[in-house]
């Protein structure tokens, strides 16, 4: 007789028939074969067998199980052994999910961030942090649950073996990636935070430190990063508001003193609002043609002024409020810089991951939007670090800043100057075809934008009325292990292909799995995205609502990794090696893009095609093929393989023929892309070169490019520039302290030498 | 610490900041990078202007 049985964790427990007969009623229900009756039947039979098999030791829970099976089969209930063997391997999928979690939280907790590769996963959270520790940990666990029981078997089994990566697959039940914020939408009658209302700011102070605000909430309600598409166009009005102000205060200290009174400051207040509203416009820095002879006559006539008095007047006013609204518009992005770099989201445990565009904004205000933010970016932080936040953009675009004739062409050029100098702006390109067919003069909204990191949203086959920049962003992505598909083809571009196909139709169904959880949210889930109409057509949504329609103005991104690496694999050579190959390449890139766009017409939503960037993953793909395939020369043989379509990093070529072979692929990816060249410093140095070779990317058809060049700081004497082994401002070396006398002598000729604690 | 002892330590022990962008983000120092990260970065070769 069975008295008892042994329980996985070792204790003995007394044995209970009818948790048998339970068990594998559920089985026989969910094969739809058999009843309670039956399941009774079969527990009898396992009971029997286990009496027969064990008359010394109890048995244990997989004695038991693999009498279960048996028994099942023994009386013809295949359908119910198949369900009751599934179910026994996801149970011990799941019992080991746990197992590995806890280590992974053993791993977060107790691990040093220096020596946990996993801890460094995301450069930008502090592994070493409290909070950073935390949001580890949450993300350990809910992977682990979604991967268990969110994700389809054969989802999976591709993700954990690597075929796939679903990214940010810890927010896989959450939420979705990002969204370019139209601030000026938001700003319009104010918006509330969730913690309280702010009104509809009046100075470009103001604007600048909302628009931090802004990035900052939704960077809570998203798993992604945060982008401004019309930064200049929506910060000018801050300008206008300023001046306005400015303008007003200086006119009257102005009158005051050559009519030698006091207290006129309101009087005169009253007399440009007059002016105003006979003009039908305000005082603006620029073409103020029907205010200027409103506010004159309006003047002489109040305060009894001749005409060129008056004329006078109003001519000092506007240089001191100029230089004023300057000065602010300055400071205000400063302190917008300062903010984004030291203000956290999520917790406390990131700084929002931000990103602005700008460069088109041709009014004076918005011009001096865009000299004041590449200066505030080339001034750096206190100490003169580089700002890592926020990515900044500059978008290209002839007739605007492009050529020398252009209203913006000398911020372009200074934006390079700045570039050179701090990494920052990328380059986004307007004039290319795939981004020019959307471009309507006057209509900023239909001027690409990028999210900073790469990611782009501009073709809308749910809406083809709304091909729009703003309000918009990708739902999701997955990527691809190209190299892999290639590896497994064994040099046959049939089976490639074939392959290839099944792999794009598995990521296009987890996307839409993915999709239906999305959808299936409420406005009080996103109470800043959805809750404050960031989001294209938010308000249209009841409480009731889900989200479905709305959200389908987002893309579905498919992914991929290691072109170079899949051309050698395929066929013997990288596409920076022959014309061959990079026909080959842009073959392969061609039909995932087919792929993306037959499925959008299919499901009416936005299926797009992403350059992954990601070397983390590319990391993690390549170890896992390193087990499989050993190392192969030019495939598996390095700790990476290559970013999305990119030449690889390690490939000796011109900065030029880069660019010529990676621009046609921009064409092809539309949901993001980048180019990187890499210049030597000296070269970054040099503003003319470096501005050629923005020409380049232009010229060739680039969508989003920047140039890198490193970019050092000493930060005891502050040198900022590229150091060798040797600091060439105070002469030390790396770990090295400075000679005390040399200090002094320093600080005299580089008065911004940081300051120390216990020096000053 | 005094003024004196202070200056005499300045900047022993501290290395140099390098910046370099990674995935189009810039990271504050290369410390927080993954192992893959790093490789990508020291494998990168200039590219010449012809």
């Amino acid at each position: 007789m069975i008295h008892s049985i042994i329980k996985r964790d070792g204790r003995i427990v007394l044995y209970d028939q009818n948790k048998i007969a339970a068990a594998i009623l559920r089985a026989l229900e969910a094969a739809s074969e058999g009843d309670a009756a039956d399941a009774a039947r079969v527990a009898n039979a396992v009971q029997s067998a286990l009496q027969a098999q064990f008359r010394e030791t109890p048995p244990n829970i997989e004695d038991i199980q693999d009498q279960v099976e048996k028994q099942l089969m023994n009386h013809g209930f295949n359908n119910a052994a198949k369900a009751y063997i599934l179910y026994r391997a996801n149970r011990t999928r799941a019992r080991e999910a746990n197992t590995s979690l806890m280590k992974t939280i053993d791993e977060i907790t107790n691990i040093d961030a220096r020596a946990s590769d996993m801890k460094r996963d995301n450069a930008n959270i502090d592994g070493n942090t409290a909070m950073g520790s935390m949001l580890q940990i949450g993300s350990a666990g809910a992977k682990a649950y979604n991967e268990m029981y969110l994700l389809r078997p054969e989802h999976a089994q591709a993700y954990r073996e690597g075929d796939i990566h679903i990214h940010d697959f810890d927010f896989y039940s959450l939420t979705t990636t990002c969204c370019q914020i139209d601030i000026l939408k938001l700003f319009h009658g104010g918006f509330s935070t969730g913690h309280g209302y702010l009104r509809e700011p009046k100075s470009i102070q103001s604007y600048a430190a909302l628009a931090a605000i802004a990035i900052q909430s939704n960077q809570n309600d998203q798993h992604g990063g945060q982008s401004i598409p019309n930064f200049d166009y929506a910060m000018a009005e801050g300008v206008a508001k300023t001046y306005r102000k400015a303008f007003a205060r200086t006119l009257a200290n102005a009158v005051e003193d050559f009519l030698d009174q006091e207290d006129l400051a309101e009087r005169v207040r009253k007399i440009v609002v007059q002016a105003e509203t006979e003009a039908g416009e305000g005082p603006k820095l620029e073409n103020y043609t029907q205010f200027d002879p409103a506010m004159n006559a309006n003047l002489c006539r109040a305060l009894c002024l001749t005409e060129s008095d008056a004329a006078r007047l109003i001519a000092r006013a506007r240089r001191r409020a100029w230089r004023i609204t300057e000065a602010d518009t300055f400071q205000a992005m400063e302190g917008f810089v300062h903010n984004l770099n030291t203000m956290h989201s999520r917790a406390g445990a990131q700084t929002p991951f931000s990103s602005i565009n700008y460069g088109t904004d041709a009014s004076a205000e918005g011009r001096m939007v865009i000299r004041n933010i590449l200066l505030a970016l080339d001034a750096g932080l206190g100490h003169g670090e580089t700002c890592i936040f926020p990515i900044h953009i500059f978008k290209v675009k002839e007739g605007v800043n492009y050529n020398a004739e252009d209203p913006n062409y000398d911020l372009f050029r200074l934006s390079c100057k700045v570039s050179a100098r701090r990494l920052f702006p990328n380059y986004v390109f307007l004039d290319a075809p795939y981004n020019l067919q959307y471009y309507v003069p006057g209509r900023p909204e239909t001027e690409v934008a990028t999210m900073g990191c790469r990611t782009r949203v501009m073709g809308n086959v749910y809406d083809p009325t709304r091909q729009i920049a703003y309000s918009r962003g990708n739902l999701s992505f997955t990527s691809i292990n190209l190299p892999r598909l290639a590896l497994e083809s064994q040099g046959d571009e049939k089976v490639f292909y074939e392959k290839l196909e099944n792999m794009l139709n598995l990521v296009a169904q987890q996307l839409l799995d993915r999709f239906e959880i999305q959808a299936g949210k409420h406005v009080y889930n996103f109470p800043f995205l959805m809750g404050q109409n960031v989001w294209l057509d938010a308000d249209k949504l009841t409480v009731q609502d889900d989200l479905r329609e709305v959200l389908k103005h987002g893309t579905l991104s498919i992914g991929f990794i290691g072109l170079a690496e899949t051309l050698t694999a395929l066929y013997g050579a990288h596409h920076g090696e022959s014309a061959a190959m990079q026909e080959k390449g842009l073959a392969i890139v061609s039909f995932m893009r087919k792929f993306c766009d037959q499925i959008s017409q299919a499901h009416k939503m936005n299926f797009t095609l992403l350059a992954t960037p990601a070397e983390g993953l590319a990391g993690r793909f390549i170890r896992m093929d390193q087990k499989r395939y050993g190392k192969m020369p030019g495939i598996t043989d390095r700790e990476y393989y290559t970013n999305s379509f990119h030449i690889p990093v390690w490939y000796p070529i011109s900065a030029y023929d880069k660019i010529r072979l990676e621009a046609p692929y921009h064409a092809l990816c539309n949901a993001g892309h980048i180019s990187y060249v890499e210049l030597d410093g000296d070269t970054a140095k040099n503003v003319e070169a470096f501005e050629a070779v923005v020409r380049w990317m232009h010229d060739a058809g680039v969508g989003y490019g920047s140039i890198n060049h490193p970019v050092d700081r000493d930060p005891v004497c502050g040198y900022v520039g590229v150091i060798g082994d040797v600091c060439p401002r105070c002469g030390r070396r790396e770990g090295d302290r400075i000679p005390a006398d040399r200090i002094d002598e320093l600080r005299k000729l580089y008065p911004e030498m940081p300051a120390f604690q216990g020096i000053q | 610490m005094t003024m004196k002892q202070a200056n005499e330590k300045l900047g022993q022990g501290v290395g140099f900041e390098r910046i370099r962008r990674i995935t189009g983000y810039l990271v504050g120092t290369m410390d927080k990078w993954n192992d893959a990260k790093r490789a990508e970065e020291r494998d990168r070769v200039k590219h010449g202007l012809k």
